[in-house]
């Protein structure tokens, strides 16, 4: 072993302005986008999915079949349509979050007790306005549940997505790391990813008490979606994988 | 026999489930254990099998404090039936019966043919062998459950709560079955229950427990109904205990009459002087095998052809009937009170008439009764 | 350009079917790679999983563990290890297990920790004792979690074991970083699909491994859709 200490402090501060932010700003590029994209189609495939119950099984397969395929495939099979622009990071992110968020959009509409549905109903509500007015709202704990395991994984996996050349952190621990032998910068890119990661999670949880002001002083139900969600490490409940 | 001496059972947070305890439960037997919730009757339940641990005192069983026995072979030895069944959902009926004796290190075919016995001494059908638990209706899984607990033929058997899971009319039936099996095989049944309905139904011993784990009465069901020793003991069997002790007097000491019952030939004008001499407002008809048709009123047969035969006339439906032999004064009594006569229809085993009895008889009845069942300077 | 015909002129190449670096010599050693991470982190995984949830004990700290796990990029912990401890067999896998066990882990706690309390004390009841409830009741019941738990396992592992060749190793990324190497795009994409057949086969396998080892009995109400 050599006598240079593991990690080169010097170094980081010469970067921090540099290189560091730099990539770190690639990062978020790159990580944000897939998040708010898969959200935005996981919405419409479990409302449908909830509604109608013979969509759900063949949505489920198929973003669980989606998330098996290891994202650095995916990455160089869809580089000869986008070329080297982000698109080629953000489309396979947004589907890897479809496996876990589509799930918890459906279980957070399904949260709504029948009784309350019903009483709904009875005082007039449409089902467009029951929809937005009762079933979405009760869903957002379950659903936030969700983006956060989502975001994680995400934020993480984007690291991959440089070794295509899209930039990112994980460029960081590539080429000013691997190649050059240098374990500083692939430390400080693992910390940042983490750090970054877990602040995501954070302002989620923020955001989401901000926004269901009733789940504070009883999160059991998000807890227990959360907890759930965790127990299936990202994909899928166990029984649907293949048809 | 499964004694309780000064048991006690204190939980590490303080709060005492069973406060000096002192039972003996007698073998062969149906004991129950009933009372409010928080009242120590489950925690007693299981501190005989070890599920809990006593904080002081001595259960024993036979004269063997339960303490010098390993637990997993003293639950070995003993049935234990709970709310639900608990049944394995990843093995068959067959295999969830023969759980104890697959433990027991049986051999597989000896156990599953047990096992199988088993099935048909519970009521269920042998083609539901191979099924799984959720397969099965509620009231089939707790059949399957006291199979299980009864598959190592233990002497003992623990059951809590078990059929408090079930909709009333299933119940009922999984309760006649219980009382039936315990009558060929006399094992010593512990039974915790809430339902005070359920204690008289199947109990031949009931102990009420109230509030903070302190026995309140221990007693045949039928002492409890006529003497409650206080105000707790009173208030949980109910206000109706009056009723539901006929339930222990049986039918058959009741005089029927049979002077008004009358064949379906018999012409009005013959049952007319038939009314007049019994003085009885009501003439039950019955068919040549002696069965009941109906009832026919006295006003009924003034108005009629004196010609005609009963037969031929508009009966009143006979309502409900009382078997003679097997039956209770309670039986009796309700019998009377839904049918349109006023009065009971008592028939023998085979379902051919014995004779009526009028409310007002049945009165006399369960006044002499109740005077029977209250010893010198009983409260009733 | 066409895409679908370069990736079928490369497999058409009758280079690609025999030797070392071969489409079914890379083949297999991405499998050998992948399924000897996949024992390990399940050697160390299932039986800690299977304690701590028979017990109660360490749940909050595997919970945490796996949270990390998944927060971490995969392919910096494999670079790490891979310059700290040197090029070869051994800190590729160190990485591989180190990445695999918490999901595994998690699932096996979870699974035996969602087993209804009533069976427990069924269970205990009829007089089992600690393992016996562990090994008759809780496994079972636990087996499709703990066969989920191995999948996502499994499915990081293949996807991480491509990974592996930036670090010097054989397998089907070796396509992908030859093919950079080289600026043969269809070697890369072929490599690519390769990649996705296997991850699709792993998930054909649990589908097949859960028909086979879950109890019908457990089959029914794992299928109802929730």
């Amino acid at each position: 072993m050599t006598e240079a200490p593991p990690v080169d402090w010097g170094w980081i501060q010469r970067q921090l302005d540099g290189v560091i932010a730099d990539r770190l700003l690639e990062h978020l590029y790159l990580s944000f986008p897939p998040i708010l994209l898969g959200l935005l189609v996981a919405l419409p495939l479990g409302i449908a999915s909830a509604r109608w119950r013979p969509v759900y099984p063949p949505v489920l397969s198929g973003a669980n079949m989606l998330y098996a395929i290891p994202s650095i495939a995916l990455f160089y099979l869809l580089a000869p349509y986008t070329g080297l622009t982000p698109w080629t990071a953000i489309i396979p992110l947004a589907l890897y979050t479809l496996a876990i968020l589509v799930p918890n959009v459906v279980d957070g509409l399904n949260q709504v007790p029948d009784h309350v549905r019903q009483a709904a109903a009875a005082m007039g509500f449409g089902p467009l306005r029951r929809l937005l007015q009762v079933e979405l709202p009760a869903a957002i704990p379950v659903v936030a549940a969700g983006l956060r395991v989502a975001s994680v994984a995400t934020i993480s996996m984007v690291s991959v997505a440089s070794v295509v050349g899209l930039g990112g952190l994980g460029q960081l621990i590539l080429t000013e790391g691997f190649q050059r032998q240098f374990p500083t910068p692939i430390i400080a890119g693992i910390l940042l990813s983490v750090l970054l990661a877990f602040l995501t999670d954070g302002a989620l949880v923020l955001l989401q008490r901000w926004l269901t002001p009733w789940t504070r002083g009883r999160r059991a139900e998000a807890g227990r979606a959360s907890r759930r969600a965790r127990a299936s490490s990202a994909p899928a409940r166990e029984e649907e994988a293949v048809p | 026999m499964i004694t309780f001496e000064d048991v006690t059972k204190r939980f590490p947070d303080g709060t005492v489930a069973v406060d000096h305890l002192d039972l003996e439960i007698p073998t062969g037997r149906t004991t129950v254990l009933v009372g409010p919730s928080g009242c120590g009757k489950t925690t007693s339940l299981r501190m005989i099998n070890r599920m809990v641990e006593l904080t002081s005192g001595t259960v024993a069983i036979d004269g063997d404090d339960v303490r010098t026995r390993e637990p997993a072979v003293l639950r070995r030895s003993i049935g234990y039936v709970i709310q639900q069944a608990g049944l394995f959902p990843h093995r068959t009926v067959l295999d969830n019966i023969a759980t104890v004796p697959f433990l027991l290190g049986w051999d597989k075919r000896k156990a599953r043919e047990r096992a199988g016995e088993l099935m048909e001494l519970v009521g269920l059908e042998p083609g539901q062998a191979r099924r799984y638990p959720h397969q099965l209706s509620g009231g089939q899984q707790q059949r399957v459950g006291v199979a299980r607990a009864l598959a190592a033929d233990p002497p003992v058997l623990l059951m809590d709560e078990p059929f408090s899971a079930v909709d009333p009319v299933v119940r009922a039936s999984l309760q006649e079955e219980l009382i039936r099996l315990q009558d060929e095989l006399q094992k010593t049944i512990v039974f915790v229950t809430h339902d005070i309905e359920e204690a008289v139904k199947i109990g031949d011993a009931i102990a009420v427990f109230r509030p903070g784990g302190r026995l309140a009465q221990f007693d045949v069901p039928e002492r409890l109904l006529a003497e409650p020793v206080d105000e707790f003991v009173e208030g949980f069997i109910g206000y109706d205990r009056g009723v539901r002790r006929l339930s222990f007097f049986p039918a058959r000491t009741l005089s029927l009459r049979s002077d008004v019952v009358v064949d379906a030939g018999t012409s009005a004008e013959k049952a007319r002087s038939v009314a007049r001499d019994a003085a009885e407002p009501w003439l039950l008809v019955v068919d040549p095998d002696k069965r009941p048709l109906g009832w026919v009123s006295a006003e009924t047969l003034e108005g009629a052809a004196g010609d005609r035969e009963l037969g031929s006339l508009a009966l009143v439906g006979y309502g409900h009937i009382f078997v003679v032999a097997t039956d209770s004064l309670r039986a009796a009594l309700d019998a009377s009170v839904l049918s349109p006569a006023g009065r009971a229809i008592g028939v023998d085993t085979d379902g051919t008439v014995v004779g009526v009895v009028s409310q007002a008889d049945l009165g006399a009845a369960i006044w002499s009764a109740g005077d029977a069942a209250v010893p010198v300077g009983g409260r009733d | 350009m066409n895409v679908v015909l370069w990736i079928l002129e490369w497999f058409g190449r009758p280079e690609q079917w025999t030797g070392t670096s071969g489409i079914p010599a890379r083949f297999l050693e991405h499998v050998l790679y992948s399924g000897l991470a996949l024992l390990l982190s399940a050697a160390i995984a299932v039986p800690v999983g299977l304690v701590t949830g028979h017990t109660g004990r360490g749940g909050f700290l595997a919970a945490t563990l796996a949270n990390f796990a998944r927060a971490l990029p995969t392919i910096g912990v494999l670079m790490l290890v891979v310059l700290v401890l040197g090029i070869g067999l051994a800190p590729v896998m160190a990485a591989l297990v180190a990445l695999a066990v918490p999901p595994i882990l998690v699932n096996t706690y979870e699974g035996v920790r969602g087993v209804d309390p009533q069976l427990r004390d069924a269970a205990e009841g009829m007089g089992m004792r600690g393992r016996e409830v562990l090994l008759r009741l809780e496994t079972p019941i636990a087996l499709p979690l703990i066969l989920v738990g191995l999948r996502t396992a499994a499915i990081q592992v293949v996807s991480t074991a491509t990974i592996a060749a930036f670090v010097g190793l054989g397998g089907l990324g070796r396509f992908i970083v030859d093919g950079r190497a080289r600026q043969d795009f269809p070697m890369i994409l072929g490599g690519s699909l390769l990649v996705v057949l296997l991850a699709l086969i792993v998930i054909v396998l649990f589908a097949l491994l859960r028909r086979v080892l879950v109890a019908r009995g457990l089959r029914r109400r794992a299928a109802a859709p929730i």
